[in-house]
C-alpha cells in the first residue's frame, strides 16, 4: 500500500504546484451557486413555505454546495484511461510493479481532493453569503468520509467506461449517458427529496445517490442513523462495481494489442 | 541460464480495414474486413546475461514488438520467451522488479515535476527502502551527470537530458537488465554520444546486461559486441558486431587527389570508379578480391598524391548488403 500512498502524494505534489489555475477553476462553482440561489429563492417565494419536502432554501443551498463540489472536483478519469488504451501507452503502465487500476486510483484521489479543497473553499464562501452559515461541523468528518466512498464507487463506474474503449474505442457516448444519470438520478441537479415517491425509491436504489445524494443529504442534516445506512449501502456498491471492474480489466488485459509503435 | 530466450517466438495482429470514403465506411459497417499482419514471424535467439546485444532493423521491423512481448506488455501469437528464467507476459510483475525499461517515445517521467520526485516515486513503487533509495540516487545522479538536471522540472530539459534521466531511472532498482527501445531518438550527435557512453559505463560497472533497439546503426556499433539484424519480421542476420565489420565492411570507398590533373579517362584494375574529378578520384573496391596495399601503391604510382581517404561504409550500407543478399 505504501507505493499507492506515494503515487498519491506524488499526484497532490503535482497538482499544487498549479494552485493558481485550480484556484480559478473553482470560479465555475460561484457562478452555479448564484444561478441555483436565483432559481430556488424563486421557487420558495412561489410556492409560498419556508420548507420543500423537510429542506429550507438555506439546507438546500448548501446541499448543491457540496453536490457541485463533488461533481466538479471529479478527475476525468473515463477519459484519461480511455485515451491510454486507444495510444497504447496503457501496456507501459503494465511493466511497472503496479496494479494498473490501483495506480489510477491514487492519482485520481490526488487530483479530486486537490480540486475538492478549492471548490469547497470558493462553495462555501458564495453559500455562506447568500444563505448563512453552514450546516452543523460535527457532521464534516462523516461528509468526508461518505466522500471518499462516493467517489470510490464513481472511480469504478468511470474506469469502467474508459476500459470500454478496448471493446467500443470511443467512450464518450457512454460517458455522457453516466454524467447525465449523476445529473438526475444521484440528485446533483435536484436534492432526491424533491422528486416524486416512486422516482425517489428507484434513484435510491441506484449507486449514482451513493455518489452525490448521499453525502450531500447528510451534510445540511448529519445524524449517525442516516450514516450508518449510506456508508452500508455505499459498501454493497463499493464491493460489487469493485469486483466488475477488476475482472473488466483482467479480461482487456488479455485483449491487449498495442495501437502503433 | 541466458537472460534472454526466444523461441519461434510469433505475434500476429489484426487490423480492421476500411476503404476510402463513405461507400468504404458503410461497407465497413455491414461487414468489416480485417487483415492480419504478421508483425514477428517465428524469432529465435538467446542473450547472456549481461551482454550488450543491439536489435536493428528498418522501422516497421518488429523490434519494438518484440521487446513489447519481451516486457511482457504483449502477448505473443505462438512460440516462447524466457526473460530471467521468467515468461514475461505471465509473471509479468516479477519481472518488472527485475528489468528496467526506457521507451524512447514514452517518457516515464512526470512532465511537471522535477525528476528527483519520480526518482523518489519509482523507490517506492519498486519497494526500495529509503536510505537504499537515497543512496542509488545519489550513485545515479553522479554516473549519468544529472545532479543539477534533477531539481528542475522535466518539462523544462532538453531532450537529451531527459534522455539520461529517463535511463537513470530505469537503472534504480538495480535490474539485472535493461531494456532500451529507441533510446536515442531524436537526439543530437553529442547527446546521443553521451547516453551510449553511460550506457556502456553502467553495464561494466553494474553487470547490467542491456537489449537495445535502434534504427541507428551508430548505437549498436558503439554500444554492442552482437548484434540482431531484424527485417519483416525476421531475423535476417545475428553476429558479433566485429564480425560483422569483417564480413559486411569489406567493400572500402577511396578519395584521392593529385597533385596534377588527372586523365579524365582515368581507371584502375580491380577498382570501380565511382566519379573523376580534374584533380582527384573516388573509386570502390572489395578488399577480398583486391588487396589494399596494392590498390594503394598504384594509386601512388598514377601520380604525385596530395590526399588519401579511406573509409568504410555506414552500417545502414551494411545492413542494405545483407537485405541484397539475403533477398529480400
Amino acid at each position: 500500500m505504501k507505493k499507492y500512498w506515494a503515487i498519491f502524494t506524488t499526484q497532490l505534489t503535482n497538482r499544487l504546484a498549479y494552485a493558481g489555475d485550480l484556484a480559478a477553476q473553482s470560479l465555475s462553482i460561484v457562478i452555479f451557486m448564484w444561478i441555483f440561489m436565483q432559481l430556488w429563492r424563486a421557487t420558495y417565494r412561489a410556492m409560498g413555505t419556508d420548507e420543500i419536502s423537510g429542506l429550507t432554501l438555506r439546507q438546500t443551498l448548501w446541499y448543491l454546495m457540496l453536490a457541485e463540489t463533488i461533481i466538479l472536483s471529479k478527475p476525468r478519469i473515463s477519459r484519461t484511461i480511455s485515451e491510454a488504451v486507444k495510444d497504447g501507452s496503457i501496456a507501459y503502465m503494465l511493466n511497472k510493479p503496479y496494479n494498473f487500476l490501483l495506480y489510477h486510483m491514487s492519482v485520481g484521489l490526488g487530483d479530486y481532493l486537490t480540486a475538492m479543497i478549492f471548490n469547497l473553499l470558493s462553495g462555501s464562501i458564495i453559500a455562506w453569503l447568500l444563505v448563512g452559515p453552514p450546516p452543523d461541523p460535527r457532521g464534516w468528518p462523516l461528509v468526508l468520509a461518505a466522500m471518499l466512498l462516493g467517489w470510490l464507487i464513481d472511480f469504478c463506474f468511470t474506469a469502467l467506461i474508459g476500459l470500454a474503449a478496448f471493446v467500443t474505442e470511443e467512450v464518450s457516448a457512454f460517458e455522457w449517458i453516466y454524467q447525465k444519470m449523476l445529473f438526475i438520478l444521484g440528485g446533483m441537479l435536484i436534492p432526491l427529496d424533491f422528486f416524486p415517491q416512486w422516482l425517489r425509491s428507484i434513484a435510491q436504489a441506484l449507486p449514482f445517490a451513493y455518489t452525490i445524494y448521499g453525502p450531500a443529504r447528510l451534510f445540511v442534516e448529519p445524524d449517525l442513523a442516516r450514516f450508518a445506512t449510506l456508508l452500508a449501502g455505499q459498501i454493497i456498491w463499493l464491493g460489487a462495481m469493485g469486483l466488475v471492474v477488476t475482472l473488466m480489466f483482467r479480461r482487456s488485459i488479455s485483449w491487449l494489442t498495442i495501437n502503433g509503435g | 541460464m541466458p537472460a534472454i530466450h526466444v523461441n519461434q517466438l510469433r505475434k500476429t495482429f489484426t487490423a480492421k480495414q476500411k476503404a476510402a470514403g463513405l461507400r468504404g465506411s458503410l461497407k465497413s459497417l455491414v461487414r468489416p474486413e480485417q487483415q492480419t499482419i504478421e508483425a514477428v514471424k517465428g524469432i529465435s535467439f538467446e542473450m547472456e546475461s549481461g551482454e550488450l546485444l543491439g536489435l536493428i532493423g528498418p522501422n516497421g521491423a518488429g523490434k519494438s514488438t518484440t521487446i513489447k512481448i519481451l516486457t511482457g506488455i504483449l502477448y505473443p501469437t505462438s512460440g516462447e520467451a524466457r526473460v530471467l528464467d521468467l515468461v514475461p507476459w505471465q509473471q509479468r510483475r516479477q519481472l518488472a522488479y527485475q528489468i528496467g525499461t526506457v521507451f524512447g517515445q514514452r517518457p516515464q517521467l512526470w512532465y511537471h515535476l522535477p525528476a528527483i520526485d519520480t526518482f523518489a516515486l519509482f523507490g517506492k513503487i519498486y519497494e526500495l527502502d529509503d536510505g537504499e533509495a537515497r543512496k542509488r540516487i545519489a550513485f545515479l545522479s553522479e554516473a549519468f551527470e544529472i545532479e543539477e538536471l534533477l531539481k528542475t522540472p522535466v518539462r523544462k530539459l532538453s531532450l537529451g537530458q531527459r534522455m539520461r534521466c529517463e535511463v537513470a531511472a530505469s537503472l534504480l532498482h538495480k535490474p539485472r537488465l535493461l531494456l532500451l527501445d529507441e533510446p536515442s531518438i531524436g537526439l543530437d550527435v553529442v547527446a546521443k554520444q553521451h547516453i551510449r557512453d553511460t550506457i556502456r559505463r553502467m553495464n561494466e560497472l553494474e553487470g547490467v546486461g542491456v537489449l537495445l533497439t535502434s534504427h541507428d546503426a551508430g548505437d549498436i556499433e558503439a554500444l554492442c559486441k552482437r548484434v540482431i539484424v531484424i527485417n519483416h519480421g525476421e531475423i535476417v542476420y545475428q553476429e558479433k558486431v566485429s564480425t560483422l565489420k569483417r564480413r559486411f565492411l569489406t567493400s572500402k570507398l577511396v578519395d584521392v587527389r593529385y597533385a596534377e590533373e588527372i586523365n579524365p579517362d582515368f581507371t584502375l584494375d580491380g577498382t570501380e570508379i565511382i566519379k573523376t574529378g580534374r584533380y582527384g578520384v573516388k573509386l570502390r573496391f572489395d578488399s577480398r578480391q583486391t588487396p589494399v596495399e596494392s590498390v594503394i601503391s598504384r594509386l601512388a604510382e598514377a601520380g604525385s598524391l596530395v590526399d588519401i581517404t579511406i573509409s568504410d561504409p555506414t552500417l545502414e550500407e551494411v545492413i542494405r548488403k545483407i537485405y541484397e543478399e539475403s533477398g529480400t
